[in-house]
């Protein structure tokens, strides 16, 4: 009920729309730089998929954590802009619930514009890899990668929206977040498991033995964001 | 019986009390004006009953409910309508209302049910962020009345109203004890609008509770305390200005 309840909200904000366009725009990057540098990839040895992720993910990541910022900004901006927040906090509804109505929304459409994404890369090689073989298995495994990285990404930016009523302070703060992200060295592996640095990281890439420790450190961090929400939204009341 | 009952409540932000060790007493059924100049403290009590900001120390109870017991139990019991009216902007009228009739579990009837009794069945499916004042204050009420809740805080419920407007709702306000079997808590710092709505009233001033009691004990109490008894709006007045004098003296001191 509450996730019907906060998509329900959510018409005419543009919210599904920003998925879109941004999940055909992180997926236009793989078409986009095949296209124009189609020799330069055939001609490597490895197979397709790490080659089209190592070219293609850095920018595809970061604009999906800029959608994530976004969509985050949009949902809580929609509840502050007309006190619809307000009407929420005095009904007998539990406001964790709430949130994590919005969580799922985000990331229901996160997924979507993943999904986008993955069938980008899919027909880039299909179509600019016709000699090699192209394992589906290893790109589902990817992505599923990728979605957990995004995880704290999308706690941690749910939580900050939920603190600000001013869009812009939220908005704000994701973008500078999304760009120290983007600035953390991979081979760090502590550091790079942090909230907007951890979305760059690319399953095929982490050796075999970190990859339950990249896995279990972002569902902590999502459970520590959600917590702190859950923290929050107790104790406000305390404070206002 | 009284529904609503508040025992030494107080609220400080910081130095500054909004409320200061406030005892109310709301009788079942009746309509309780709450009056007071602005920042009274009038929002903040209701704002408590609402568990929108904790008590800083005393406590209330509603229909024999506290706060410990959970705010959840506290608020299937309230309609209200706060400070301003909140809603979703990007939504319709009846969208706004459909979201609060799913939370309270209601049939899809109650919201013509209150669409029309707040008189905007035919604005219901325009989006709110293009209603005026009034109509928006209008659906503030019929978000308040959905569902029927035995109690109802109105924070100046005619606030932006034109008096026809005014009028109307006042009238609705009236009906609403009779009609839906409620107890309404209405605020307001006009004396005039308290007059014609409530049964009883309790008049704050600087967070402090300075009368409670019907209309016509006011009345007595103001001929026994040396204020015009004749005129409300004088009484209320005259009050307000003893107590402030009261209160500068003793900084004073």
């Amino acid at each position: 009920m509450i996730f019907a309840l906060e998509l329900k909200k959510l018409r005419r904000t543009g919210f599904i729309p920003i998925f879109l366009g941004g999940g055909l725009t992180a997926a236009a990057v793989p078409l986009i730089n095949t296209a124009v540098r189609t020799e330069t990839f055939s001609g490597l040895p490895e197979e397709p998929f790490p080659i089209l992720m190592d070219a293609n993910w850095g920018l595809m990541a970061q604009l999906t954590i800029l959608l994530v910022v976004c969509g985050c900004c949009l949902i809580y901006h929609t509840e502050y802009a007309d006190r619809g927040a307000l009407k929420m906090n005095t009904l007998p509804v539990c406001q964790t619930s709430l949130f994590f109505g919005k969580f799922s929304v985000t990331l229901l459409l996160t997924l979507l514009a993943l999904s986008l994404q993955t069938a980008s890369l899919i027909f880039s090689g299909i179509h600019w890899f016709p000699d090699k073989s192209l394992n589906l298995w290893e790109m589902i495994q990817d992505m599923g990668f990728e979605i957990i990285m995004l995880l704290p990404t999308l706690t941690l930016m749910l939580f900050t929206a939920s603190l600000f009523q001013s869009m812009w302070l939220s908005l704000g703060t994701g973008v500078i977040l999304t760009f120290l992200g983007s600035m953390i060295q991979e081979d760090h592996l502590i550091l790079s498991l942090i909230p907007f640095a951890a979305p760059y990281r690319m399953l095929h890439a982490v050796s075999p033995a970190d990859i339950s420790s990249c896995i279990l450190a972002c569902i902590i961090q999502t459970f520590l964001f959600g917590i702190m929400e859950i923290i929050y939204l107790h104790t406000r009341r305390i404070f206002t | 019986m009284n529904i609503i009952e508040t025992i030494q409540l107080t609220k400080n932000y910081g130095d500054f009390t909004a409320v200061s060790e406030m005892n109310l007493h709301i009788p079942k059924g009746h309509i309780y004006g709450f009056l007071g100049p602005n920042g009274a403290g009038k929002s903040t009590t209701m704002k408590m009953f609402l568990g929108l900001t904790n008590p800083t120390s005393g406590y209330f109870t509603i229909d024999g409910k506290t706060l410990s017991s959970g705010r959840i139990p506290i608020l299937k019991k309230i309609g209200s309508l706060i400070e301003a009216p909140a809603f979703y902007g990007n939504l319709t009228g009846t969208e706004n209302l459909d979201i609060i009739r799913r939370i309270l579990g209601l049939p899809k009837s109650s919201i013509d049910e209150v669409l029309e009794l707040t008189g905007l069945t035919q604005h219901q499916k325009r989006q709110v962020k293009k209603y005026s004042l009034g109509m928006k204050q209008r659906l503030g009420l019929a978000g308040a009345l959905i569902g029927k809740p035995p109690i109802l805080i109105l924070d100046e419920p005619t606030n932006g109203l034109d008096p026809v407007g005014i009028h109307e709702i006042r009238s609705l306000i009236r009906s609403l004890p009779k009609q839906y079997d409620c107890t309404v808590l209405v605020s307001s710092h006009l004396l005039s609008e308290i007059e014609l709505l409530a049964d009883d009233v309790g008049i704050l001033n600087h967070g402090r509770l300075l009368f409670e009691g019907t209309m016509e004990a006011l009345k007595d109490y103001a001929s026994h305390a040396g204020y015009p008894a004749d005129n409300l709006e004088e009484t209320f007045l005259a009050m307000i200005q003893t107590d402030n004098a009261a209160r500068k003296w003793g900084d004073f001191k």
